[in-house]
């Protein structure tokens, strides 16, 4: 039998090489005296010494040597090489800190520069070039993130990385983090879970009258057209003014801000993409399916209950993907009207200027978004292989 | 003059062509027939190199088509495909100018040839070029695939199973068309096709593949008398060769013609030159008669036929 | 030209609040009673506009150019190894919510209007890309096989055949990214943009509900007017080719 020869990877050596580029061109890390002042970069070798700086490019450079090589085998050293050098990224910054923060004062801490932020980025798809030539399977792409996910919470842990400045902000708010993240999820989740229902309602009057079709989707089109601030700005005044002529809506907290324009906006946004693809999915079993099950003697509630809701639901999970992502993001701007969440960090941070604090709030948020969307997508994948 | 000369087509481990050699002179049909996955789509494409041969030579006209500038050759070659292919985006008449457009003909010789193609295939220049391809039935949207390949004049002709997804009339129609075609055009044409009947009906010659390789190159009756192996023989069918081989020959090639025609019988039905004699043999048969006359387009007698010249015709 | 006039009257119905708001004061009182300050002065309404639009359409603009490149690169023979990585990238970019990209845009490149239209920029691409991806690899094999049969020239394929046909899905692709780009447009405010988030966002911190709903309208009003102007473009696009 003939050795199969595969061609070299061309995409790989690209990203590292571009890797290489960026930690060796941009700031790695930064010192700063305190959270406000900007603070002294730090290039990859003054950042970590030649331990670090060798480290680094040594497995930029073997990924390329593996990706050229023709062996199949290259592939399973490469993700596991990539994993090792993901769970173990932020070990460098320990170094960073060990280096070059001052021991006497109280408030220096380290930053992350653009360097480490460009190097987990390209070793991130280098794993999912990876992973995609290996044909991994969801289960073996989920464990992969988990064990990142689970290296990083161990580094984040140890004494060696107290300073840095994401983790004090998190150490000098830590309860904050904690009720914020408990207001995002309840106020998206809960906005999903409201607008499902109503969604799925909503499509099954559009199956049963064709009439309704129209102006349904029409409307629920209309209202995703309109952005996110300006509908919960146009919320404000009609609310505001029926609390304050209602004394007793104020006392359940319904006001012109706070959760309740947020999560009327966020339902409003939501039923677009839950009710279209919950329609679709509805209208779109097909037409022999429900003939044979009708010649087998099935009633129509039979019929609804048996075929058409599990043939549907892959596509209707789908919507709910779609509307829990956008809710999640949504959800970060509704801090604007005081609703809470993360984005009270993004905004505040952002007015403070103190970008750890914008951190803060912004890396929880996507990281919500990207967990909601592999889970979901998980769920669609089950329901559709059912 | 199209020759193949030692051709292979290797895809990856698996050999698609295996080192074929194949004449094809100009002018002829020749018709490449076989099982699907058997390399007669993958011989055909790399004529036109849409495929880049393994090794081997491919020579036009004396010439290595590797020396040529692929598109150069292509636009020599008119190319119709089983899915036709048509742009969808583009009118009837603007999708067959399309080879004259890339010649840069000058817009009123395109327009020319585009309605005198129409017309050529059964097609209204007036009504049928301004539709688009997806308001064309099947018939017609091949009819327009012919047409397109035939646009700018080439000298060799290659088509892979253009009629494959017809219905039978239409396919029927559509190869009573092609032979009218040809008549008139005798471009050396590369056909490829897994029905056997439609091989026998447009050959000038038939090449036979089976996993790669040439099993038989021959004339139709060679090909149905002679079958060289027990493949070919499977392929044309033990049951009805003898059909088969009354039906390559017309009642024009054995009927005894008068010196002068005469006026018929309106009432008895007769037959005409160009019916195949497998056609005139189910007329005696359903009419149960020996003898039929063989009336010519203005419905006089030229000549008659006696069931016992049509039997001798096919041996 | 019945197609036109939605966007034609929505855009007349901008330009003339955007220039008539401040004449309309005693219509805010009824909203914010117990203020003098009815109409956000700091800057035009006018200019705001013209800020708007102009960091969406160059951020439209930069990342029709650079999707659509990329997603004939991907698409091309020489850059075919890229396709599962990119068509990757482009989906699981999508997840990432466009305010995160806002936000996370400032401590790259500061406060102002750089960072706007870079996360305007890098997250607008997405959408597009996906789209030409998408609308590329949508295409009837057996129409590109013809076309290379009749001996058109690979960049003759992609301009005269690729391209239109793929054309609406690409439309559609920038409508998407137009539609969220305006949306983020109006949160760069919080990061120092210029665009009519800002009576919105100064109208919160000052509590002046005037300002919300001055700016609030007008942005509800430059997104209804584009969506529609993109409305009638994809149905003059699809007379054209009549698809």
């Amino acid at each position: 039998m003939p050795v199969s020869t595969q061609p070299p990877n061309r995409v790989i050596p690209a990203l590292a090489l571009s890797a290489l580029a960026c930690v060796w061109l941009l700031d790695f890390g930064l010192v700063q005296p305190n959270r406000i002042v900007s603070g002294t970069g730090y290039g990859l070798y003054a950042a970590t010494g030649w331990l670090g700086a060798v480290v680094v490019s040594s497995l930029l450079a073997v990924a390329v040597g593996l990706a050229l090589r023709p062996t199949h085998k290259r592939f399973w050293v490469l993700a596991l090489l990539l994993i090792t050098a993901l769970m173990a990224l932020p070990l460098l910054l320990e170094m960073l800190a060990q280096r070059k923060l001052p021991e006497d004062s109280a408030y220096a801490r380290i930053g992350i520069g653009a360097g480490f932020w460009c190097l987990a980025f390209f070793l991130a798809l280098m794993l999912l070039e990876t992973l995609g030539q290996l044909k991994a399977s969801r289960r073996l792409q989920l464990s992969t993130v988990l064990l990142i996910v689970a290296g990083w919470w161990f580094c984040a842990t140890r004494e060696g990385l107290s300073s840095l400045s994401l983790i004090r902000e998190y150490a000098n708010r830590a309860d904050q983090f904690t009720q914020a993240l408990t207001t995002h999820l309840s106020l998206s989740l809960g906005a999903v879970a409201i607008s499902a229902v109503l969604a799925f309602g909503l499509a099954l009057a559009m199956v049963r009258r064709e009439r309704l079709r129209r102006p349904l989707l029409g409307l629920v089109s209309f209202m995703q057209t309109i952005p996110s601030l300006a509908l919960f700005g146009l919320l404000i005044a009609p609310l505001g003014a029926l609390s304050a002529a209602y004394p007793f809506l104020q006392t359940l907290g319904i006001r012109g801000i706070g959760w309740a324009p947020a999560m009327l906006a966020l339902i409003a946004y939501s039923l677009l993409p839950m009710v279209r693809n919950t329609y679709v999915a509805l209208m779109e079993v097909p037409e022999p399916v429900v003939d044979a099950g009708r010649g087998m003697g099935m009633n129509e509630r039979q019929i609804f209950f048996k075929l058409k809701l599990p043939l549907a639901l892959p596509v209707i999970i789908e919507g709910v993907r779609i509307t829990t992502i956008q809710a999640i993001g949504l959800t970060a701007v509704a801090a604007l009207i005081g609703a809470g969440g993360f984005g009270t960090f993004i905004f505040q941070g952002l007015g403070q200027a103190a970008m750890d604090l914008v951190l803060l709030g912004a890396l929880p948020t996507v990281f919500l978004a990207l967990a909601a969307d592999a889970i979901l997508s998980a769920l669609k994948f089950q329901g559709a292989s059912r | 003059m199209i020759e193949l000369k030692g051709v292979t087509r290797r895809f990856g481990d698996a050999v698609a062509v295996d080192n074929i050699d194949l004449t094809i002179e100009t002018g002829e049909v020749c018709v490449l027939v076989g099982s699907s996955g058997c390399g007669k789509s993958t011989t055909l494409r790399m004529i036109n190199r849409l495929l880049p041969r393994t090794s081997g030579e491919i020579l036009v006209d004396g010439e290595d088509i590797n020396k040529a500038d692929p598109e150069a050759l292509r636009l020599n070659m008119g190319y119709a495909i089983q899915s036709t292919g048509l742009f969808p985006h583009w009118t009837v008449a603007r999708n067959i100018g399309v080879v004259p457009d890339l010649l840069k003909w000058p817009t009123h010789k395109r327009d020319e040839r585009v309605s005198e193609l129409l017309t050529l295939l059964g097609l209204d220049p007036a009504t049928d070029a301004i539709k688009y391809p997806h308001q064309l039935s099947g018939g017609q949207a091949q009819r327009v695939g012919v047409a397109r390949a035939l646009a700018g004049d080439p000298n060799i002709l290659l088509m892979d199973e253009p009629f494959g997804a017809l219905d039978a009339i239409t396919r029927e129609n559509l190869q009573q068309e092609m032979l009218r075609i040809q008549r008139q055009l005798s471009k050396t044409t590369v056909f490829v096709t897994h029905d056997i009947d439609e091989a026998l009906k447009l050959a000038t010659r038939i090449a036979v593949m089976d996993q790669g390789r040439i099993i038989q190159h021959d004339t139709p009756e060679a090909i149905l008398r002679r079958p060289a192996s027990a493949f070919v023989e499977n392929l044309i069918g033990k049951g009805d060769r003898g059909l088969k081989l009354l039906a390559l020959r017309t009642v024009g090639d054995v009927m005894e013609r008068y010196p002068r025609p005469r006026q018929s019988d309106p009432l008895t039905e007769g037959l005409k030159e160009t019916d195949s004699l497998r056609a005139a043999l189910s007329v005696m048969v359903w009419q149960n008669s020996d003898q039929l006359p063989v009336l010519s387009e203005a419905g006089d007698a030229v000549g008659t036929v006696k069931r016992e010249q049509l039997l001798q015709g096919g041996v | 030209m019945r197609p036109w006039l939605a966007p034609v009257a929505l855009i007349a119905v901008l330009c003339a609040l955007a220039a008539l708001l401040p004449a309309m004061a005693p219509l805010f009182s009824w909203v914010e009673p117990n203020t003098d300050s009815l109409i956000y002065t700091r800057d035009s309404f006018w200019f705001l506009l013209q800020s708007h639009i102009w960091l969406v359409l160059v951020s439209a603009t930069i990342g029709t150019l650079v999707a659509v490149s990329a997603g004939i690169f991907v698409t091309r023979p020489a850059g075919r190894d890229f396709l599962p990585l990119v068509s990757q990238v482009a989906s699981i970019g999508q997840t990432v919510p466009p305010v995160a990209v806002l936000a996370l845009a400032v401590p790259a490149m500061g406060f102002g209007e750089k960072p706007t239209l870079l996360a305007l920029v890098l997250y607008g691409l997405l959408p597009i890309l996906r789209n030409t991806l998408a609308g590329l690899g949508g295409i009837n094999p057996a129409v590109l096989e013809s076309a290379k049969g009749m001996g058109m020239s690979s960049a003759q394929v992609l301009f005269k055949v690729e391209l239109p046909l793929a054309g609406r899905v690409i439309l559609a692709g920038i409508r998407t990214s137009v539609t969220i780009n305006i949306a983020t447009a109006a949160i760069g405010s919080t990061i120092g943009a210029r665009t009519l988030g800002d009576p919105v966002i100064a109208g919160l911190v000052n509590g002046n509900t005037a300002y919300v709903v001055q700016g609030a309208i007008l942005i509800g009003l430059l997104a209804l007017a584009t969506d529609s102007l993109f409305e009638a473009i994809e149905r003059a696009w699809g007379r054209t080719f009549s698809i």
